[in-house]
């Protein structure tokens, strides 16, 4: 299925096909030592997207979304329990070890925290030397012109070179760590909450960064967020995760000027705004969210939304086209549009 | 009267690599009733400045200045005497609730704990009770099941209203909330901050909220300072402080936060360069020099004081006067 | 108006590198005396010289001479020789082992974990002395014998403190990234996941080098280990045992020699060990 808003022909770069992971024992030994072990936790449950190529797709959710559980199948750094990645048509789940070893220079991760993302004890030239040699990227004379290459792109300075991490701010980590990614040039980067650790006057030389790595290398992009303004700035199309289903994908305009879940529109209420004219008073979403382990039947959102019927407590919805490039899981999606937000 | 008045309160800290400054010479009041908003990134010290006001410094810091509170000063006071004043008359809830919590003692315990201490209570009954009001009012849901749980059965954002039910629990007058949404989720973050704005107004507490996020100052307080590199550089009531930033940081902060409610097409944000100073080290006179597009000869050599430049509105800025929108565009898009 | 400050006394830096300095000074010139030892005293640590048994400290023998008339100032320095390298190398066996054997526990997990922690949690069960004694005995007494018996008890400690770290390196993103790269599990392991828990086992491996030549010294003096003539701690206050009151010196002073490089080791040990740390701290 092509994505409807790209009118050119061209087949997407990442299909992603009913993609579930879950996690917990079943059969076996845990069926002996009884049901309490028998809980499964689904993480990802049946997602299907596509992110076409030079595009940024941002997937927005809360804690228990699942929203890094899926970045990472996406690379099989963790093995999906069922469904299908496709990248650029190539069925990725099914490739042998070596296959994927290949395969991996296509795609790479940026990680959320800094201070935990690079080898303590390797220079930043030991860690790069390392990529490019052993993908052979380019001959062993050329690599220390490779490696300067590589800091100029990311913004860093060439005496970053020789230094171990501990000397740097979380900000110039973050800007090695996408070096590193870079080294293999790659065509698809997943970027887990690449801005959630680093200081607030630092996340936009980052958000700036990625999309030069968009205009200037057509990289095409999966950022994983919390923030909405962050996934605003930088995102083409926007997804939103509840609990491990998708419930609303749509270009980012129209998202954030129509959108259709109850559970985007809270999540668009809740952020705030430095906005000093805006006092909310009441929050934008009462209770809390179910937990992974025991998720609500029906529509996961129901406990919590304000247009719930008995219909979404026991059926779950379907993912719907509401318009072009447009769709929502939600019985009620018409609704919700009557639904004005208060801003 | 103020209720808080903290006068040049300077904070140092030794570590292996020498003495720095974590807090330099601020000042600031609280008003009773009032909530005020200390924002800044990381190193800003504003944290510090948290700590040293309630004596919660390690060996190896110390406090000058003076913080008025009630008449006396906090800074002066032995730990008997302030330990009468923490929990009672001020409270603290922090980050990490669920770290903040024992994990081997039950909820109902810890929130009437500093009844039980300040001999608030008469009896086991009493403070159950009082336990319970306390969680029905941070919105526990079926508190009288949940009062013998203990802090491992409750989510992130139950834990913190845990917390804020324990620092209610003396009807403190003051209580500091040091980054208490930041580790939680954007809604339920929504759902502290309408919490304790509510508690602020029916407990005619002031509330002093410490955070990096300028939306949520923005929303929450009436008035605000904004902390860079351990001083005090901007202060205002907090409409005067959004709308007319007289401090360049303040204005680059604002600039270089995406926005939520509009797009800005293919404009870039414009990012302030360079990154905070190392405190160990800090830059000679102005601390934001380094990264300031206004930065002249002065602002290299004079610590810049802190001047009243409109009525209420404070700002430690040599240039505040010739400040502007433009003055983050070319210079900065080049980050 | 200013408050009382509380200030706390802090080591200075010359302090804190004080024991390091010390111990290693000490250890330097125990060490460079043992392997000089033949240039710097005439006399031979084993031939005996019937005709000055028992002599007291004197010039002419520093720290007097043994029942044999051996001089033992020879001997002690002979023996240093001889326990610091037991002492080194008794480490070093168990180190290796237990960083490969916690290393592979840690990281791959499953049936491999269950195999090699089975395996320590048996040895771990042996007490220490049951153990070495029951090796000896099986291989004779001997210095070839008291070297596997002490890395045979010294070793599953070492997998234990690797597996935990290895344990909690494995979740870092950096070895995530590194499976990104496509790096394959034996090159993660060796370039990636082992200097990183490298730095607890030399520090416990400081600590252990003062318990091994205890127990060097204590199986000898016990008959077990270095047998004699050959000089060492252990075997030469066994010898004075009988000569307690007669002949102090031939126990005392060897006793001094152990409890010295005691001493020494522990106090290098911690300086390394606070280096180590401060240099960790990513």
């Amino acid at each position: 299925m092509h994505d409807p808003s790209q009118p050119s022909a061209l087949r997407p770069l990442v299909e992603v096909d009913d993609l579930t992971k879950s996690f917990g024992a079943r059969g076996g030994l845990s069926q002996i030592l009884g049901a309490a072990s028998q809980r499964q936790l689904i993480a990802v449950d049946a997602v299907s997207f596509q992110i076409n190529a030079g595009e940024i797709l941002g997937l927005v959710g809360e804690s228990g979304s699942g929203k890094t559980t899926l970045g990472r199948c996406l690379l099989r750094l963790v093995e999906p329990s069922s469904g299908q990645v496709r990248f650029d048509g190539r069925d990725l789940i099914s490739l042998s070890k070596g296959d994927l070893r290949v395969a991996r220079r296509q795609m790479q991760m940026i990680f959320q925290d800094p201070y935990s993302a690079l080898n303590p004890r390797m220079t930043i030239r030991q860690m790069l030397s390392e990529v490019l040699r052993f993908h052979r990227i380019c001959t062993d004379a050329a690599i220390p012109a490779r490696i300067a290459e590589l800091l100029a792109l990311v913004g860093l300075d060439q005496s970053a070179a020789d230094r171990l991490p501990r000397h740097f701010s979380g900000g110039q980590r973050q800007r090695i760590g996408i070096a590193r990614a870079l080294a293999v040039e790659p065509r698809f980067i997943v970027a887990d909450e690449p801005v959630s650790a680093v200081d607030v006057s630092v996340q936009a030389q980052i958000m700036n960064l990625l999309l030069d790595l968009r205009d200037q290398l057509g990289l095409t992009i999966l950022l994983i967020a919390h923030d909405l303004s962050v996934v605003r700035y930088v995102s083409d199309r926007v997804g939103v995760l509840y609990l491990g289903r998708l419930v609303e994908i749509a270009p980012r305009a129209q998202i954030f000027a129509a959108p259709r879940h109850p559970y985007t529109q809270a999540l668009l209420r809740a952020a705030p705004r430095p906005d000093p004219d805006r006092h909310p008073t009441q929050p934008a979403i009462a209770g809390e969210p179910p937990s992974p382990l025991n998720p609500p039947p029906g529509c996961h959102f129901h406990t919590r939304c304000p247009l719930a019927t008995s219909r979404c407590k026991s059926e779950m919805p379907q993912l719907q086209t509401v318009s072009d490039g447009h769709q929502v899981r939600c019985h009620h999606h018409d609704l919700a549009l009557l639904n004005p937000l208060p801003r | 009267m103020s209720l808080l008045d903290i006068r040049n309160l300077t904070t140092r800290i030794s570590t292996s690599r020498g003495v720095m400054n974590v807090v330099e010479d601020v000042s600031f009041t609280v008003e009773p009733g009032e909530c005020f908003g200390i924002v800044g990134e990381s190193g800003s010290g504003k944290s510090m400045t948290c700590r040293s006001i309630l004596g919660l410094l390690s060996k190896s810091g110390s406090a000058t200045g003076a913080a008025w509170f009630e008449g006396q000063d906090l800074l002066t006071l032995k730990s008997g005497a302030l330990e009468q004043i923490r929990g009672r008359q001020i409270a603290m809830i922090v980050q990490d609730a669920a770290s903040a919590l024992n994990p081997v003692v039950r909820i109902g315990t810890q929130i009437a704990e500093a009844m039980v201490q300040h001999g608030l209570v008469s009896s086991k009954a009493e403070a159950r009770q009082r336990s319970l009001d306390l969680m029905s009012k941070v919105g526990i849901p079926a508190a009288e099941g949940r009062i013998d749980d203990y802090p491992h059965q409750f989510s992130g954002g139950m834990c913190q209203r845990v917390v804020i039910a324990a620092a209610l629990s003396c009807s403190p007058k003051l209580i500091i909330a040091d980054e208490p949404t930041t580790a939680l989720d954007v809604t339920i973050q929504d759902q502290i901050l309408r919490l304790l704005v509510a508690l602020q107004a029916e407990f005619g507490m002031s509330l002093i909220l410490v955070t990096h996020d300028m939306g949520v100052v923005a929303q929450t307080c009436q008035r605000v300072a904004v902390m860079y590199g351990g001083e005090l550089v901007e202060m205002a009531d907090t409409a005067s402080l959004f709308r007319t930033p007289r401090h360049p940081y303040t204005m680059g902060l604002l600039n270089c936060v995406p926005h939520l409610d509009r797009d800005v097409g293919t404009a870039r944000l414009r990012p302030i360069p360079g990154a905070p100073p190392d405190l160990m080290n800090p830059p000679a006179g102005c601390r934001f020099h380094p990264r300031c597009p206004l930065a002249n000869d002065a602002c290299k050599s004079t610590r810049p004081p802190l001047r009243e430049v409109a009525a209420g509105h404070f700002s430690r800025c040599l240039r505040q006067d010739v400040l502007g929108e433009e003055i983050w565009t070319a210079e900065s898009a080049r980050a | 108006m200013t408050s009382q400050v509380r200030r706390q006394a802090r080591p200075s830096r010359m302090a804190q590198m004080g024991g390091l300095i010390s111990g290693a000074a000490i250890l330097t010139v125990i060490l460079l005396a043992s392997l000089l030892a033949s240039h710097l005293i005439p006399y031979d640590p084993i031939e005996q010289n019937l005709r000055d048994t028992l002599q007291p400290p004197s010039l002419a023998h520093l720290f007097g001479t043994d029942n044999f008339g051996r001089d033992i100032f020879a001997r002690v320095l002979h023996a240093a020789k001889l326990d610091l390298m037991i002492g080194f190398l008794c480490v070093v066996f168990p180190w290796m082992l237990g960083l490969a054997l916690g290393g592979i526990a840690g990281y791959f997990g499953g049936l491999a974990d269950t195999l090699i922690m089975r395996t320590v949690d048996t040895f771990t069960a042996f007490p220490f002395l049951i153990m070495v004694i029951g090796v000896i005995a099986i291989m004779g007494p001997g210095l070839f014998g008291m070297y596997v018996a002490l890395t045979m008890a010294g070793w599953s400690i070492y997998a234990r403190i690797v597996r935990a770290e290895v344990l909690v390196i494995k979740k870092s993103e950096y070895i995530l990234a590194a499976r990104s790269l496509g790096y394959g599990h034996g090159r993660i392991l060796l370039r990636h996941v082992i200097p990183n828990v490298v730095t607890p086992t030399i520090i416990f491996a400081m600590t252990d080098m003062v318990l091994v030549i205890l127990s060097t010294t204590s199986l000898s003096f016990l008959g077990l280990g270095v047998q004699p003539p050959t000089p060492e701690w252990g075997v030469m206050i066994a010898e004075g045992r009988g000569f307690i009151l007669s002949a102090w010196w031939m126990v005392t002073l060897p006793g001094l020699a152990v409890v010295l490089v005691g001493v020494a080791l522990s106090l290098f040990g911690d300086g390394i060990a606070r280096i180590l740390r401060e240099g960790s701290q990513a």
